[in-house]
């Protein structure tokens, strides 16, 4: 979405270097300026979501449908089953050893 | 000099006990079983699995917040997803209650001696997820999954505690209740049982609270009481040394012994708490919440005051008999049966049958040696059908094969012998074998007829009425 | 006989071969013929470069699982032969759209960082089929992740094509889906509905795509995009093999939390019922919608396609002759915060669902040699998504973080309840407008181009307009087929309905299809057909 040059990013560099961060991407240069771009764009359709008169009161919706009690399904009862697809799901990861999965470390966070 | 006191609060992590885990219904301990075996696509976060609520699970947090006395069970709480990356948490977050967790407030008393009792009050009581198990191995991390969807419930506490022997006294406690209500084993060596600590001081007198450390990683009680310890110290030395405590996060290293900081409070990650789409919230009803916490059984200190009042025994050894509760259960179920002295039951039970349990390691509800059997022994004693050398040996007997100890006491010939010709013939024949002693006693050391009691014992085959021997002894070696 | 096979609808491709007609081997056969002469080269995650073939081609299937499919053909037979039960849809073909799991078989989802990744499991709806003895042709191409409108944003290239005309896009997410169905490379498909991702690539290939109550499918095995709005849901040719087929996907799940508890009731049974005395609104929200401008992301109210509101306005004309009532003028005013509202939580919950792609357990591991986790992470995540899912979780990030979310996401929820509460006034029994049913075009615009919306996420975002709401209050929705632009591109119109009543819109949208059965746009076929003749 074309935007001027002039007109203030919400999302910074910084900012999108943060949000990059606690996403766990490597990203190359140009990528980074098209999600910027992009997620300064998506932010304008967001903004009107503040427009909306709303208050307190609203209660929030978190599935759309409401679940009565008449519709709930009851909770799981505590019972083992067996699990068929253990070795499938060892033997499906990317590096596995004596059915461990292996990854590299993470070095020591120890400051001191 | 300034006095210091120490101002703690304990995070646990309690392992519920349930045979399945929180979300699936993969095995839910794993502590004999080689790495990720008891997993399925659930607990390890494939794509496309949804968690499905353990009713075991809740019911148990349930339990434990009404033996707390939660000032709130709440009648609607929210599973919500703690985000962050790391290689024990398959899915990248963590299911947890958080902003409305299944109970608020609430207290357990600790006592501290006969007199002394600390408060310690509950601030929020709250289900969620275990993580799986990492290893490090050279370059690399091990996973092991089996661990992942285990039923947690934490539990936080007030800055309450004001030594690290009250800590350890807190955790001692909870172990004991959380077994005594069957929620957890509450083994901190196995991890079922896990604690951190925030740690802070003040000078006695003032009110306000300071920085506080937060320790991790401590898997024993005493490890608690060590770490939490080690770190007042450290705090108290920091202040008059004109330093001040920083928020740390500390990390016990059981090895030397020595806390180590690990990072600091300030960076501490963003989890993105939302609420779960994939779970409807959690609703507790009224009578399903009743009929819980009505049901609970009477707690172990309440019932140690009771045992202690009621039965006229020391409070020592109702402490004893109150650790588990079964024992307590065995200790009143004899006693009923007996319908003798309360206190000679206790000390039965203090004495020998603890020591089976511990040898066996065996809890009370499952010794082979019911609470009747046990009244019987000690009415045979009290009858003197038997001596107390016999109904040692009986107890053991009866452990072994289960059978009714009069039947035992028949079928091996046990009973007392207390017949005086022949106890005297047994002691003719001690005296004629040991002139030496004879005259020993003769000479004045009438010592030494402990020494002929035990022998004739012994030939008697420990059948031998001891009072009777003694009797008889002393008229044969006055002759 | 042979080559019409794939054309028929499924319950009749169930017939001929329940009544021996012909074997489920042979309809598995003539399709995977028809599967050859329609899909030109096989996408792949390799770097793509359109060449005008790949104008002419379909590319609705990511994976053709021919092997699987022969195998459970000639178990069918067997099963046959010994006389075993069948049910109305055995022996009837399914394209599964990617995002499903199907146990041994690749379940991408569109995406690079799942492209290794083999499932060890089925997802319900699709094990129901299965159970149900529909036969499973492959693994459908799709939006990556779900996120998109277009199809093109899969990670297996070339994106998939309109039937109708191949340079155009099928719509999405469920593009494949709808493409594979409407030209006869399957007679059903299973799609996924987050927000539109069903009805809008129906309504942009010709074919019904029904998103039923939140609830009534089992999303186990769906691999998630956004939790709380995804519904599994069927896509077919006609309205009658779309009752079938979400007769034998919906009910309770133990394995999902969130299906509701209630007994499905026979979807068929009332299809022929009539609209006799029902009440169908519509509403001027619906036919004016506001979004940004592309240029200055300013507000503008505009006008639905004349051409679709015609559509829409002549299929009220069709119900209103077989004797339903119009209700006009039914106010739903919250119909634009729908998109606003849909990017916050949508992302929100995308980015926590995407976490777990971390190149651990399964899929794409950074081949990079690396000695910390934290940097494998990073290298897999930026080698394994696609631009559209990166966009998503940075924003979910965004609106979630702590330093910048601003009450967002609670915000958004709110909104959410007042979209609902639109739907609950106009549906209320009591109420003014008792509607049984809410009509209205299922796409503000006809299928573009392939190419001509791509890379504005905005843009391709508010080709939900019209679909999303219903997504937010849970409820359910059909879209089916209303005619076809003047550059022959088809229209689709959708209605909603109250939670649960799919028995009542599919009756309803069987009346529309039968009284436009002698419409002359009915004998329109697909133009990618031609092409093949």
């Amino acid at each position: 979405m074309a935007k001027g040059k002039d007109q203030k990013d919400s999302i910074t560099p910084e900012i999108f270097n943060h949000l990059v961060q606690l996403a766990a991407f490597e990203l190359t240069q140009e990528e980074s300026e098209y999600l910027r771009a992009e997620l300064n764009a998506q932010l304008s359709a967001i903004g009107e979501l503040e427009a909306i008169e709303i208050d307190d009161s609203v209660p929030i919706t978190s599935h759309g449908v409401p679940y009565p009690a008449a519709i709930t399904p009851e909770l799981r009862e505590d019972v083992i089953l067996d699990c068929p697809e253990a070795d499938d799901i060892v033997a499906g990861s990317p590096s596995n050893e004596d059915r461990y999965i292996i990854v590299p470390d993470i070095p020591h966070e120890e400051l001191e | 000099m300034t006095q210091y006191e120490a101002i703690i609060g304990l995070e646990t992590h309690i392992q519920l006990n349930t045979v399945s885990k929180i979300f699936c219904s993969c095995k839910a301990d794993s502590w004999f079983d080689p790495p990720n075996t008891n997993i399925c696509p659930v607990c390890t976060g494939l794509p496309g699995i949804l968690p499905v609520l353990n009713r075991a699970a809740v019911e148990k947090a349930i339990r434990l917040a009404g033996a707390m006395g939660a000032e709130a069970i709440q009648a609607t709480s929210y599973f919500a997803r703690k985000n962050y990356f790391y290689p024990d948490l398959p899915k990248g977050y963590q299911i947890s209650q958080y902003d409305e967790p299944l109970a608020r407030g609430g207290y357990m008393d600790v006592p501290l001696s006969e007199s002394d009792v600390r408060r310690v009050t509950i601030t929020k009581l709250h289900l969620e997820e275990d993580a799986g198990k990492t290893v490090r191995s050279g370059q690399q991390r091990k996973i092991d999954f089996n661990r992942c969807g285990v039923p947690l419930v934490e539990m936080v506490t007030g800055p309450d505690l004001r030594s690290a022997d009250e800590a350890a006294q807190y955790l001692i406690r909870l172990r004991q209740l959380l077994r005594w209500l069957d929620i957890s084993e509450a083994d901190m060596e196995k991890g079922q049982l896990r604690c951190d600590a925030n740690v802070s001081i003040r000078a006695i007198g003032e009110t306000g609270l300071n920085p506080k450390t937060e320790i991790k990683n401590v898997n024993s009680i005493e490890n608690v009481r060590d770490a939490i310890e080690a770190e007042v110290q450290r705090q108290i030395r920091e202040v008059e040394g004109g330093g001040i405590v920083e928020a740390w996060t500390l990390d016990w290293d059981e090895e030397t012994a020595t806390l180590r900081k690990m990072r600091s409070k300030e960076t501490e990650a963003d989890y993105r708490y939302f609420r779960e789409p994939d779970l409807l919230p959690l609703a507790v009803d009224e009578s399903w919440r009743d009929r819980l916490v009505e049901g609970l059984p009477e707690l172990p200190l309440a019932r140690r005051t009771r045992i202690a009042q009621e039965y006229g025994i020391p409070l020592y050894d109702a402490e004893i008999l109150t650790e588990e509760r079964s024992l307590a259960d065995y200790f009143e179920g004899t006693v009923e049966i007996y319908a003798g002295e309360a206190k000679t039951v206790s000390n039965w039970l203090m004495n020998d049958v603890l020591r089976i349990m511990r040898e066996k390691g065996l809890r009370a509800g499952q010794l082979k040696i019911k609470p009747d059997h046990l009244a019987e022994i000690i009415q045979l004693v009290d009858k003197k059908r038997i001596n107390t050398t016999t109904a040692k040996d009986l107890l053991e007997r009866v452990q072994k094969t289960g059978q009714a100890p009069g039947v035992l006491v028949e079928q091996e010939g046990l009973a007392q012998v207390s017949d005086s010709a022949e106890l005297e013939s047994l002691i003719k024949v001690v005296m004629e074998e040991n002139p030496d002693q004879v005259a020993t006693y003769r000479g004045g050391k009438t010592t030494v007829i402990g020494w002929f009691v035990g022998q004739v014992m012994r030939k008697s085959g420990g059948k031998a009425n001891p009072q009777i021997v003694q009797e008889l002894l002393e008229q044969s070696l006055r002759e | 006989m042979t080559d019409s096979l794939p054309d028929l609808p499924a319950r009749e491709q169930s017939r001929l071969f329940r009544s021996g007609e012909v074997s489920a081997l042979e309809i598995v056969e003539a399709t995977l013929a028809r599967i050859e002469a329609l899909e030109g080269r096989s996408p792949t995650s390799a770097p793509y470069e359109q060449t005008p073939a790949d104008l002419e081609k379909l590319h609705a299937y990511i994976t053709v699982t021919a092997e699987r499919a022969r195998a459970q053909a000639q178990s069918l037979d067997q099963h046959r032969a010994q006389g075993g039960e069948l049910g109305p849809l055995a022996g009837a073909t399914l394209a599964v759209k990617d995002i499903f799991c199907v146990k041994d078989t690749p379940s991408t989802a569109g995406s690079r960082i799942l492209e290794t990744f083999i499932s060890p499991y089925t997802a319900t709806p699709v094990a129901r089929l299965e159970a149900a003895g529909v036969i499973v042709l492959g693994k459908a191409n799709m939006d990556e992740f779900a996120f998109g409108s277009s199809s093109e944003s899969s990670a297996f290239l070339p994106p998939p094509g309109n039937p109708w005309k191949p340079t155009h896009v099928p719509g999405g997410s469920s593009g494949g889906s709808t493409a594979a169905v409407a030209a006869g490379e399957a007679a059903l498909s299973i799609g996924t509905d987050t927000a539109g991702s069903i009805r809008q690539p129906a309504a942009f290939c010709g074919v019904v795509g029904m998103k039923p109550t939140y609830g009534r499918v089992s999303r186990y095995g769906l691999i998630a995009f956004a939790s709380s709005l995804d519904c599994p849901g069927p896509i077919a040719r006609d309205v009658e093999d779309t009752a079938l087929m979400l007769q034998a996907m919906a009910g309770e799940d133990r394995r999902d939390a969130t299906t509701a508890a209630l007994a499905v009731p026979s979807l068929t049974a009332e299809l022929d019922a009539g609209v006799e005395g029902l009440r169908v609104g519509l509403s001027p929200d619906y036919f004016k919608l506001k979004y940004p401008d592309p240029e200055t992301g300013e507000l503008h109210e505009q006008a639905i396609t004349p051409e679709i509101e015609e559509a829409v306005r002549s299929a009220a004309q069709v119900l209103e002759q077989q004797g339903a009532i119009i209700v006009e003028d039914v106010p739903m005013p919250t119909t634009h915060y729908g998109i606003p509202a849909y990017f916050v939580i949508s992302r929100v919950e995308a980015a926590s669902n995407l976490h777990r792609y971390d190149g651990v357990k399964y899929g794409h591991r950074s081949a990079h040699s690396v000695d910390d986790l934290r940097l494998l992470y990073r290298k897999t995540r930026g080698e394994g998504f696609g631009p559209q899912p990166k966009l998503r979780i940075l924003m979910g990030m965004y609106v979630s973080a702590e330093q910048y979310e601003q009450g967002y996401y609670q915000r958004a929820l709110r909104v959410r309840t007042l979209i609902r509460r639109d739907f609950e006034k106009a549906f209320d029994p009591e109420g003014e407008y008792r509607l049984d049913a809410l009509l209205s075009a299922t796409t503000p615009t006809t299928a573009f181009k392939i190419g001509q919306v791509y890379g504005d996420s905005v843009l391709m975002q508010y080709a939900d307009l019209l679909t999303v709401s219903a997504n937010h209050a849970g409820i359910p929705a059909i879209s089916v087929p209303a005619g076809f632009d003047n550059t022959g591109m088809p229209i689709g119109i959708q209605f909603m309905g109250p939670d649960f009543r799919e028995a009542q819109l599919l009756r309803i949208a069987h009346a529309f299809e039968h009284g436009t059965m002698d419409a002359s746009w009915r004998n329109i076929k697909p133009g990618v057909l031609d092409l093949e003749g």
